[in-house]
C-alpha cells in the first residue's frame, strides 16, 4: 500500500482537531499554547503534502517547501513570544490558568 | 497714511488690552501705565488725524475679508467720514482723560489691572463701532462693547453688581435681537450692508428695517422701554460710568442713527423721535425721587439719550419734508452729533466729578449725608458747578446751551408736542441738577465723611478742569479742529433774528427757574429730601419710575417662567427623553446583547472565533447565500 495524499490530510486533520479540542478544553495556558503550536504543523503538514503531489517530474514545485520553512521561522518567534507572555503572566498572577484570568468579562 | 493711522488708533488699546492680560493682572502699575499709554497714543493720534493729517473727504480702506460663507463675505474696513471722525475725536479725548483720572480714582483697588484691561478692552470695541464701514462689523463691535461693558459693571464682585451685569447684558440682548434681523434684512434686500453703498444706492428701507435697525439703539442708548439697565449699571465703578454709561458707548446709538439716518422712513423717524422725548421726560421725572449722586446722573444721562434720539428724529424728519436741500438733510445728524459731543464733555465731567466726591467721601454716595462739598473741595466743587450749569444749559457760556438750542428750535419747526415736552424737560433738568449741586455741595456737611472730605490728587482734578473748559467753550467752534466743524456747525440748525432771542430767552428762562426753584425748594445743604416730607404724591410718583422694573419682574416670573416650563416639558419629553435618550437607549440595547457575549472565558472566545470563520467561509463559497 502506497502512502496517498488522502492519508497525509487525515494526519493533519486528525493532528489540527487534537490542538483545536486542546485550546478548547484545556485550562493551563502553557498546554493551550502547544496546541496552538500542534495546529500550527498540522496546516503546515497538509502545506508540504499539497506541495509535494501538485509537483511532476517535469515541473517540479517547490512553493511549499520554501512557505514551510518561513512558517517555522516566525513561528519560532511567535513561541518565544507567547512564552515571554507566559512568563510574564505567572510572576503577575502565580497563575495561568485561563479560568481565572477573566478581565475582559462584560 | 490716514488708514495706517486708523489702525493705530484702533488697535494700540487691544494690544494693551493684551499685554496686560499677560503680564498686568498682578502688577497694577504695569495695567495702569499700558492703558494710559494706550489711550494716550490713541487721542495724539486721533488728534493730529483730525487736526492736520485728514482733509474732510470721506476715506474707505481697508478690506479684510474676514469670513467668507458661500456668497457671503463678512469684510471689515474702516470708514472716516466728518460723523465718525467727530466720534473718533470725542471717544479718545474723553477717554483719555477718564484713564488718566481713573489712575488716582482706582487706587489701591484690588481688581485694578483687571479694570484697566476692562478700560483698553472697551476702546477698542468702541473705536471699532466708530471705525467700521459694514452693519456687520458694527454688530460684531456693538456686542464687544456690551462684553466690556459687563465686565466693568461688574468689576466690584458683589451680588449687585453682579445682578446689574446680567442685567445690562440681557436687556441689551433684548434690543441686539432686533438688529440682528434688521441687519439680515438690509443685507438680503439691498446686498450690502456697507453705509457708503447703501447711501450711494439711494436705498429706501422699508419702516420695518428702520424700526428693527432702532432697536439696537434701544437697547444700547437705553431708551424706553429697554432704558431698565442704565441706572443699575452705575453699580460699576464711577469712571466706568463717565465713559461707558455716559459719555461714549451709549451714545453709539446715536451714533448709529447718524451713520444710517438714510434708511429710516418717515414713519419710522417719528417713532424714533416720540420714543426719544418720552425718554426724555420721564427720565427726568424720576431723576427727582433719587438720593444716589451716581442714580440722579444716570438718569439725567437717559433724559439726555432720549433729547439725542428725538433731535435725530426731528432734524431727518426735517430734511426729508422740505426736501432736504443742502444742510436740512443732515439737520438730525447735526443736532443730535453736537448734542453727543456737548454731552460727552459735561456728563464725563459730571460723573468724574461725582467720582472724585465719592472718592472723597469714602464712597458715600447718598447727596443728603454730604453737603458743604463746595468748601471742602474746591475745584471739584467748581467744575461740578460749570456741568450743573452746561447741563442746564445757561446762555452763551455753556456748551449744553448751544446744542440744546439747536434741538429745541428744530423741535418748534417740526412738532409743537414735542417742543413743549421738551423745553419741560429743559426746565425739570435744570432743577434736578440744581437740586443735586445745592444739597451736595453747599450748606454744612451732613456726615462725618463728608466733614473730613478734601481734595483729590491731581490726576484727578485735571481732568476735571479739561473737561470743564470744553463744558463751558464747547459751543464755540474754534476748539474744535476743521475737520469736523460741518457736523458740529454746518448741519446744526440755529435759529436767526427774532428766533434767536426767543430761543435765548427760552433757554435762560427754563435755565433760571429751574435752578432758582430747586436753590428756594430745597435749600442749601438739605439733610432730607423736601419733596419726600412735603409732597409725597409727588415724590411718590417720581419714585415708582412709572413700574417698569416691577411690570418686566412680573412679565419675567410669571409670564416668560410658564412658557419656559411648557417648553422645558417639551424638552425634557421629546428632546431630551425621545431624540437624546431613546437613541443611546436603542444603541445601548445592542451594547447590552454584545457585553453579554465577553464571558471571560477564553474557550467562548474560540467558539466565537469558530463561528466566525465558518461564516467567512460560508459568504466567501456562496453556501449562506445558498441557503437564504
Amino acid at each position: 500500500m502506497s502512502i496517498e495524499l488522502p492519508h497525509y490530510l487525515f494526519v493533519a486533520s486528525a493532528v489540527f482537531a487534537l490542538g483545536f479540542f486542546g485550546v478548547l478544553l484545556r485550562r493551563n495556558t502553557l498546554v493551550i499554547f502547544m496546541s496552538l503550536e500542534l495546529m500550527l504543523s498540522a496546516s503546515i503538514l497538509a502545506l508540504v503534502a499539497f506541495s509535494r503531489y501538485n509537483s511532476t517530474p517535469e515541473a517540479p514545485l517547490y512553493s511549499g517547501n520554501v512557505f514551510v520553512l518561513f512558517i517555522i521561522a516566525i513561528a519560532a518567534c511567535e513561541v518565544a513570544v507567547g512564552l515571554a507572555i507566559i512568563v510574564a503572566l505567572w510572576r503577575r498572577r502565580q497563575t495561568v490558568d485561563v479560568a481565572e484570568i477573566a478581565e475582559m468579562k462584560n | 497714511m490716514i488708514p495706517q493711522l486708523l489702525s493705530l488708533i484702533l488697535f494700540s488699546p487691544l494690544v494693551a488690552a493684551g499685554l496686560i492680560w499677560l503680564f498686568g493682572r498682578r502688577n497694577h502699575g504695569i495695567a495702569a501705565g499700558l492703558s494710559l499709554l494706550a489711550a494716550g497714543i490713541a487721542m495724539v493720534a486721533a488728534l493730529y488725524l483730525l487736526i492736520v493729517g485728514w482733509n474732510g473727504e470721506t476715506v474707505t480702506d481697508v478690506r479684510i475679508e474676514w469670513l467668507t460663507l458661500g456668497n457671503f463675505t463678512l469684510s471689515m474696513g474702516y470708514l472716516l467720514n466728518p460723523v465718525s471722525a467727530t466720534m473718533l475725536g470725542v471717544v479718545t479725548f474723553v477717554g483719555f482723560w477718564i484713564h488718566l483720572f481713573s489712575l488716582g480714582y482706582m487706587q489701591g483697588d484690588a481688581g485694578k489691572g483687571r479694570f484697566f484691561g476692562g478700560l483698553s478692552i472697551f476702546m477698542f470695541s468702541m473705536l471699532g463701532i466708530v471705525l467700521a464701514d459694514n452693519l456687520w462689523m458694527v454688530f460684531v463691535f456693538w456686542e464687544l462693547v456690551g462684553f466690556s461693558s459687563y465686565m466693568l459693571i461688574g468689576h466690584y464682585l458683589t451680588d449687585d453688581a453682579g445682578a446689574a451685569s446680567r442685567k445690562a447684558f440681557i436687556v441689551n440682548r433684548v434690543g441686539d435681537l432686533g438688529f440682528l434681523i434688521g441687519i439680515i434684512i438690509t443685507y438680503w434686500e439691498f446686498g450690502t450692508t456697507e453705509f457708503v453703498a447703501l447711501e450711494a444706492a439711494g436705498v429706501s428701507a422699508s419702516t420695518l428695517v428702520g424700526l428693527l435697525l432702532f432697536c439696537g439703539v434701544l437697547g444700547k442708548s437705553a431708551q424706553m422701554p429697554l432704558h431698565v439697565w442704565l441706572p443699575d449699571a452705575m453699580a460699576g465703578p464711577t469712571p466706568i460710568s463717565a465713559l461707558i454709561h455716559a459719555a461714549t458707548m451709549v451714545a453709539a446709538g446715536v451714533f448709529l442713527l447718524a451713520r444710517l439716518f438714510f434708511m429710516f422712513s418717515p414713519d419710522a423717524l417719528t417713532v424714533i423721535l416720540w420714543v426719544g422725548t418720552v425718554t426724555a421726560v420721564c427720565a427726568a421725572i424720576w431723576a427727582f425721587a433719587q438720593r444716589d449722586i451716581k442714580k440722579i446722573l444716570a438718569y439725567s444721562t437717559l433724559s439726555q439719550l432720549g433729547y439725542m434720539v428725538a433731535a435725530f428724529g426731528l432734524g431727518t424728519l426735517f430734511g426729508r419734508e422740505h426736501g432736504g436741500e443742502g444742510a436740512a438733510l443732515y439737520y438730525g445728524i447735526g443736532a443730535s452729533m453736537f448734542h453727543l459731543t456737548t454731552h460727552a464733555f459735561f456728563k464725563a465731567l459730571l460723573f468724574l466729578g461725582s467720582g472724585s466726591v465719592i472718592h472723597a467721601c469714602h464712597h458715600e454716595q447718598d447727596i443728603f449725608r454730604m453737603g458743604g462739598l463746595l468748601k471742602k473741595m474746591p475745584i471739584t466743587g467748581l467744575t461740578f458747578l460749570a456741568g450743573v450749569l452746561a447741563i442746564s444749559g445757561i446762555p452763551f457760556i455753556t456748551a449744553g446751551f448751544f446744542s440744546k438750542d439747536a434741538i429745541l428750535y428744530i423741535a418748534m419747526e417740526q412738532n409743537q408736542v414735542v417742543f413743549g415736552l421738551l423745553t419741560f424737560t429743559a426746565l425739570l433738568t435744570a432743577t434736578y441738577m440744581g437740586r443735586l449741586f445745592f444739597i451736595a455741595f453747599l450748606g454744612k456737611p451732613n456726615s462725618a465723611h463728608a466733614e473730613h472730605a478734601h481734595e483729590s490728587s491731581w490726576t484727578m482734578w485735571l481732568p476735571l478742569v479739561v473737561l470743564t473748559v470744553f463744558s463751558l467753550g464747547g459751543g464755540y467752534m474754534v476748539l474744535y479742529p476743521e475737520t469736523i466743524r460741518p457736523v458740529l456747525d454746518g448741519y446744526v440748525p440755529h435759529p436767526h433774528g427774532s428766533d434767536h432771542t426767543l430761543f435765548i430767552v427760552i433757554s435762560s428762562v427754563a435755565a433760571l427757574i429751574g435752578l432758582g426753584g430747586a436753590f428756594l425748594f430745597y435749600g442749601r445743604g438739605a439733610s432730607e429730601d423736601r419733596l419726600e416730607t412735603k409732597a409725597r404724591p409727588l415724590w411718590a410718583f417720581s419714585r415708582s419710575r412709572f413700574f417698569f422694573d416691577e411690570i418686566y419682574g412680573w412679565y419675567v416670573t410669571k409670564v416668560q417662567q410658564r412658557i419656559v416650563d411648557v417648553l422645558d416639558f417639551i424638552d425634557a419629553l421629546f428632546i431630551g427623553g425621545l431624540a437624546v435618550r431613546g437613541s443611546a437607549g436603542f444603541v445601548g440595547i445592542f451594547g447590552l446583547l454584545g457585553r453579554s457575549a465577553h464571558t471571560g472565558s477564553l474557550a467562548t472566545y474560540v467558539w466565537w472565533f469558530f463561528i466566525g470563520l465558518l461564516l467567512i467561509w460560508g459568504f466567501t463559497s456562496g453556501f449562506l447565500a445558498q441557503i437564504f
